[in-house]
């Protein structure tokens, strides 16, 4: 019951405190209009004291109890303006965010900019009610904290409101703000854990060719097996290097190697989400093989190619499917 | 939040170890040892706790302790409600609180109860040490705080932060100090343990009881005179005035009338002085003879001595007007005059045979017998010492005719009776005579050995005179001091010796200092702010007018502390803010430079914009571009672009 | 401080190869710097020219190595020969050693004879049999590639990239400069005409000069600047190298020196930066190739001068 209402008060407290939606023009600025202090339960506790110390002091007629209790009293609001101090002035702006598949857990990184001559210290930044991530911040210098999410779906995620807060120095005062800078993570669909094996058409698929090994274009050497075809033994490079191990000449069947990874072959059956999920599988078995795959999907077409590029080029038009790859 | 749960460190285990003992180590003479062992013990047990890593003790375990360590409080001081008890409290809350720290909260909690040791520590002493001490416990338990919150830094980061906090934090102190409207306590009733410790002069006066003071050297009062300290011999601070003899001791009356205001016509030239009395735990004021006036709250008893309406339990200060030469008592009521002539049934009889020969001798003139009385005292040759022998049950014929070795307690007594014996009312006064002027602050300071007794006797005519035998056989003792008076060799308290010059500088400079913090820290009651806050202008001063004074300078403390916090240190390159200077006018004219722009770029895009400057611009952006990028900029170059900038009107 | 030979070295090549005063310049800047070029560029564009002419009026010596797929190493940085006349092994220097070298359609090669050539170049010198053979001073590869992805290619893996200094591109010419191409005289003649405008000797000095070119803090900070913002902005997707600021510091500097200025400006660093990322730096949402002068534009407009 307190707990819901506390939730509702603190919900209304952020819609009024962040009223923007959209994400804020970086670097966002931790100006003091948008920093809030408020006494923790500590900070609570300690006001109490200093009302029972300042009684006990007046009733007694303790001089001193009254020096201390303002002693105390001013170090209270000191540690107000300490801790409004490690807050304020923070720059903020969006890191880098690397793509997880879907299920996973995105890294959102957030880089704090401490322009100030001296450090900032325990400052703690979470998303929502996720777990803080502790970081300091040097003299003129950035931190970057990366804030876990987890990753329900595919596509763009942007990065929720994310809060900052500190109890530095004494843990008697919270500062806190919220921000919510442009940070997008891409989800990829998540690979299928059981998904047919790589679609070969049929018309590649001779003999041993499935190894992506063929007779059409020569693609290098490698030392020569006693099970190699003396044909493919490169007998010129023999010659020039005297004596230098047989090598055998390797050539790479082009049609062979390359996969063709087809929406339009998967079962009708099958909705959208699950094509996408077996096509992300199929990505990334051919590309742990070193196949070049090609990826045809509705409103996209990949030339068969290879390499990480090929590979993030298709993974993103399967995670933004079917709103292209941008 | 999720710190407050995260479990103490070994670094904050130690740290919060150091706070306690901080606290701890000044209150192990007020606490009952029984209990300064445990805590030692349990402060071990916490160190090896940390030391070895050993898991805590069970929750039931330290539950059990709490409830022995109350019930023992209790048996001690048969409650647990009061100072002292109260202290034994928390030092046995402290003591286990250190074995139960699971969590970041538990360290606050630690911390708040050192806090709260210090204010039990001033219950005690509120000296200058004393003041010094707690604030290294403070620093410390501060440095704890820190600690509790963030454990990595060393521990003297630790404290230099502390002590920039506290540094911060002193401007707010000393205003809340100052203006903080006062309430003068008690808010409730005290528990009865508060005044027990204290000494001074007492009720009663027996043999050796003035002596035995006169071994403390603590400070009974001090005394500022508006004009010239008198002279020594005039310096009779009248205290307790003791009619009732009961054959060994003095006392005073238990049941008399007190006068709202001075009785006597006052006469001769006034004494003006401020006398800040130490508290005594009686009603007692101390005031030069005769009082012209009486402090508030005060009155005057029938045989003139002022007491206060409350128990003297603060320092206190209060502004009197003396008048020597006054007679009082004139008309002094049958009664008083009856009880000043009682003595007990039997006991003394050479002095009785004495007083009687002295009636015959001048039949009803009793200013003769006053003056034969001295006589007499003089041609004894009695001697003033320390240390006089033990009396029998006939002590005033013992030390008048056989030992002739007394203190001024015998010198009083056995005048009085003598007088008596004649049929002359007479009295012993005791108080303090004499004090000591400190030349660093011009105080006259009166302590515990300055105590006293001398006699009155009643004169038709003239009164109530004051006769001090002790004057007569040690005239040293009125005119300068004990030192002087008491034969070389006996034991005098450290600061009464006169033969140290150096130590006594010292003294007196500490009792300077030591004056000050009384008056200005310890003594800054109501009454004193309000007459201290007149003297700044502060006209009339109330809590409305306080308050707001207050609130308006703790506001621009708190101003000049902000603007240190949002102080963006920022260097900015002299010749970059220039650049700023010249790109904002220009921006004035449509041209706004980027923040990425190069020099030069900008000053091609602005000529073109701004063709009628054209060469000016390409000129500054020059000389900028030479001074940020170029090796060795010549001197004068930064100069030379300021005031090419200032001169620069698009 | 212009220097007028420097000066004459880009009119007489601008002369022959028209409309590319920009990528020009960049050569010259980066064979000033040191480095090596990569040229990603359609066939027929000229960079053979480039290569050619730069060598002639540089007076330096000229090689071109096409690379096939059928390329062994010592195709590239020569052979042992077993002289049984004198009954021991004679080296016989491979193409690679010269000042200029051209090394047409790069990617056609295998790894293994790209790793070749990329080592000797960034080393200076070629091992082989156990012997260590210096490269000559100066030396410089101009090395081509073909843009697209064709089959039976082997592009160049990122980090071998780095070690070319820049990535340039010529494109076509715009319709002017075609036009006075076509009306022009001929080129292969225009070549064999021209005169070397500087010695050897006289290069390595300048080489030499360019690393003295002063770079202030300030501009120290701004090269730093931008690294950070691409190590930690999201939209790119991995920042440039300390290697890569060396790279932009120094082509920045023989910018300055191509200027005749001492002192290393922002606008030389603005100037060079398309070169010096476009094949170090990608943005997140690069699916075709970008342009790198947009990347490099989007780069600087992110980061205040400081």
């Amino acid at each position: 019951m307190f707990a819901t209402l506390r939730h509702r008060l603190h919900e209304s407290f952020v819609r009024w405190a962040v009223p923007v939606r959209a994400p804020e023009a970086s670097p966002i600025i931790l100006t003091q209009r948008r920093v809030y202090v408020l006494p923790t339960l500590a900070g609570l506790s300690y006001g109490t004291a200093l009302i029972v110390i300042l009684l006990g002091a007046m009733n007694y007629n303790l001089s001193l109890g009254h020096a201390l209790v303002f002693l105390l009293a001013g170090l209270g609001v000191v540690t107000i303006l300490h801790t409004f101090r490690n807050m304020a002035l923070i720059a903020i702006s969006p890191g880098r965010c690397e793509p997880v598949f879907s299920g996973g857990i995105a890294q959102f990184a957030v880089v704090l900019e401490n322009q100030r001559a001296d450090a900032r210290t325990s400052l703690r930044v979470f998303i929502g009610d996720g777990d803080p991530v502790e970081i300091d911040i040097g003299a003129q210098a950035s931190t970057i904290a990366l804030l876990p999410l987890h990753a329900p779906r595919r596509g763009w995620m942007r990065v929720p409101r994310i809060t900052i807060e500190t109890t530095w120095p004494l843990g008697l005062v919270r500062a806190w703000s919220y921000v919510v800078p442009d940070l997008n993570c891409l989800i990829y669909p998540a690979p299928a854990a059981k998904a047919p094996p790589l679609p070969w058409s049929g018309d590649t698929s001779r003999g041993s060719s499935r190894d992506g090994r063929g007779a059409d274009d020569f693609s290098g050497m490698r030392d020569h097996q006693p099970a190699d075809s003396p044909r493919h033994v490169a007998w010129k490079a023999v010659a020039r290097q005297q004596d230098g191990p047989l090598l055998t000449k390797l050539f790479s069947g082009a049609a062979a190697q390359q996969v063709w990874l087809e929406w339009n072959e998967l079962p009708e059956s099958m909705d959208t989400e699950q094509r996408l999920s077996i096509l992300t599988r199929w990505m990334l078995d051919a590309d742990a093989a070193g196949h070049a795959w090609g990826l045809r999907i509705p409103g996209l077409r990949l030339a068969p190619d290879n390499g990480t590029m090929q590979l993030t080029t298709g993974l993103r038009a399967l995670a933004l499917y079917p709103d292209g790859t941008r | 939040m999720a710190r407050a749960n995260r479990p103490v460190s070994r670094r904050q285990a130690w740290w919060l170890l150091a706070g306690a003992l901080a606290a701890f180590l000044p209150l192990t003479q007020q606490v009952p040892l029984w209990l300064a062992l445990a805590a030692g013990a349990a402060f071990a047990w916490r160190a090896a706790l940390t030391w070895r890593q050993w898991h805590l003790p069970p929750k039931w375990l330290l539950v059990l302790l709490v409830i022995a360590g109350t019930v023992g409080v209790f048996m001690q001081y048969r409650s647990i409600i009061g100072r002292t008890p109260g202290i034994a409290l928390l030092v046995v809350f402290l003591a286990l609180k250190l074995l139960e720290l699971r969590a970041a909260r538990d360290a606050i909690v630690t911390a708040l109860l050192c806090y709260f040791l210090v204010l039990g520590q001033f219950l005690f002493t509120q000296t200058i040490p004393t003041a010094l001490l707690s604030c290294v416990t403070v620093l410390i338990t501060t440095a704890t705080m820190l600690a509790a919150s963030d454990d990595r830094p060393a521990p003297q980061m630790q404290l230099r932060r502390a002590a920039l906090m506290l540094a911060q934090a002193m401007p707010f102190m000393l205003l809340l100090f100052v203006l903080f409207p006062r309430v003068q306590g008690p808010l409730w009733g005290l528990p009865q343990d508060r005044y027990t410790a204290t000494s001074g002069i007492s009720e009663t006066m027996s043999p050796g009881s003035i002596a035995q003071l006169s071994q403390s050297d603590a400070i009974a009062f001090r005394v500022d005179f508006k004009g010239k300290v008198p002279p020594q011999s005039q310096l009779y601070w009248r205290g307790p005035v003791m009619p009732a003899f009961d054959g060994r001791t003095w006392s005073i009356r238990q049941t008399l009338g007190a006068y709202p205001d001075v009785p006597y016509p006052v006469s001769g030239p006034a004494i003006e002085y401020d006398l800040t009395l130490e508290p005594n735990g009686k009603f007692w004021l101390f005031s030069l003879e005769m009082p012209g006036n009486l402090p508030p709250d005060s009155a005057l008893t029938s045989d003139y001595q002022p007491i206060s309406r409350q128990i003297v339990r603060n320092r206190t200060r209060y502004a009197q007007r003396a008048f020597p030469e006054t007679n009082a008592g004139i008309n002094e009521s049958r009664a008083m005059l009856r009880d000043a002539l009682a003595l007990p049934s039997g006991g003394n009889p050479r002095t009785r045979a004495l007083g009687a020969e002295w009636r015959i001798r001048h039949g009803e003139d009793d200013a003769a017998i006053l003056v034969t009385a001295q006589d007499f005292f003089n041609r004894q040759l009695l001697i003033y010492t320390l240390n006089p022998p033990l009396l029998g049950p006939d002590l005033i014929d013992e030390f008048l005719f056989d030992s002739k070795r007394g203190f001024c307690e015998h010198f009083a007594a056995a005048f009085v009776y003598a007088l008596r014996a004649a049929g002359v009312p007479a009295r012993v006064v005791a108080g303090y005579q004499g004090g000591e002027v400190n030349p660093v602050d011009g105080y006259l300071v009166v302590r515990q050995y300055d105590a006293h007794a001398w006699t009155e006797a009643w004169i038709a005519g003239r009164g109530w005179v004051r006769i001090d035998p002790t004057a007569i056989s040690a005239p040293s003792r009125i005119n300068t001091n004990l030192a002087a008076a008491v034969p070389s060799g006996e034991e005098l308290p450290f600061l009464a010796r006169t033969d140290l010059t150096w130590i006594r500088d010292l003294r007196y400079r500490l009792d300077a200092v030591t004056n000050g913090w009384n008056q200005w820290v310890l003594g800054y009651n109501p009454q004193k702010q309000r007459d201290f806050l007149a003297g700044l202008g502060l006209g009339e001063p109330d809590w409305r007018s306080m308050t707001a004074a207050l609130a308006v300078l703790c506001g621009v403390v708190l101003l000049g502390l902000t603007a240190w916090t949002l102080r963006n240190r920022r260097r900015v390159d002299p010749a970059f803010a220039a650049w700023r200077r010249f790109t904002g006018r220009l921006a004035a004219h449509g041209v706004v430079w980027h923040s990425w722009e190069g020099p030069h770029a900008f000053a091609e895009r602005a000529a073109a914009g701004i063709p009628t400057h054209a060469s000016d611009i390409r000129e500054i952006a020059a000389q900028y571009a030479r001074l940020r990028y170029a090796p060795l900029p010549e001197d004068g170059d930064l100069e030379r672009l300021r005031e090419r900038i200032a001169g620069f009107r698009p | 401080m212009r220097l007028p030979e420097l000066d004459a070295v880009l009119a007489d090549i601008n002369r022959i190869i028209l409309g590319k005063e920009r990528p020009i310049r960049l050569a010259l800047a980066c064979l000033l710097a040191r480095g090596h070029l990569l040229i990603e560029d359609l066939p027929g564009v000229g960079k053979t020219t480039l290569a050619h002419v730069l060598a002639k009026v540089l007076g330096l010596e000229f090689q071109r190595i096409q690379f096939t797929s059928d390329m062994l190493p010592a195709d590239i940085l020569g052979v042992s020969i077993f002289d049984r006349g004198s009954g021991s092994f004679h080296f016989h220097p491979g193409p690679i050693f010269t000042q200029v070298v051209l090394a047409d359609e790069i990617n056609r090669a295998t790894p293994k004879a790209q790793s070749a050539l990329l080592e000797a170049m960034e080393e200076r010198q070629v091992t082989a049999e156990g012997k260590t053979r210096p490269l000559p001073e100066p030396f410089f590869v101009i090395a081509t590639q073909n843009p697209a992805h064709q089959i039976g290619t082997f592009p160049l893996p990122e980090s071998q990239l780095d070690r070319f200094l820049l990535k340039i591109e010529l494109g076509y010419p715009d319709p002017a400069a075609e036009r006075e191409l076509l009306a022009g005289a001929d080129r292969q003649k225009m070549v064999a005409e021209l005169a070397a405008r500087v010695t050897p000797q006289r290069l390595v000095e300048l080489q030499q000069a360019v690393r003295e070119i002063h770079a202030s803090p300030a501009l120290i900070d701004y090269v730093q600047a931008l690294a950070a913002h691409t190590r930690t902005a999201p939209r790119w997707q991995a920042g440039l190298s300390p290697r890569a600021c060396l790279a932009l510091l120094a082509v920045a500097r023989a910018w300055a020196m191509l200027d005749g200025r001492n002192h290393v400006l922002p606008e030389d660093v603005q100037a060079v930066l398309p070169g010096v990322i476009a094949h170090r730096l990608r943005p997140v949402d690069d699916v075709a190739h970008s342009d790198p002068e947009a990347v490099a534009a989007a780069l600087i407009e992110a980061v205040p001068l400081p």
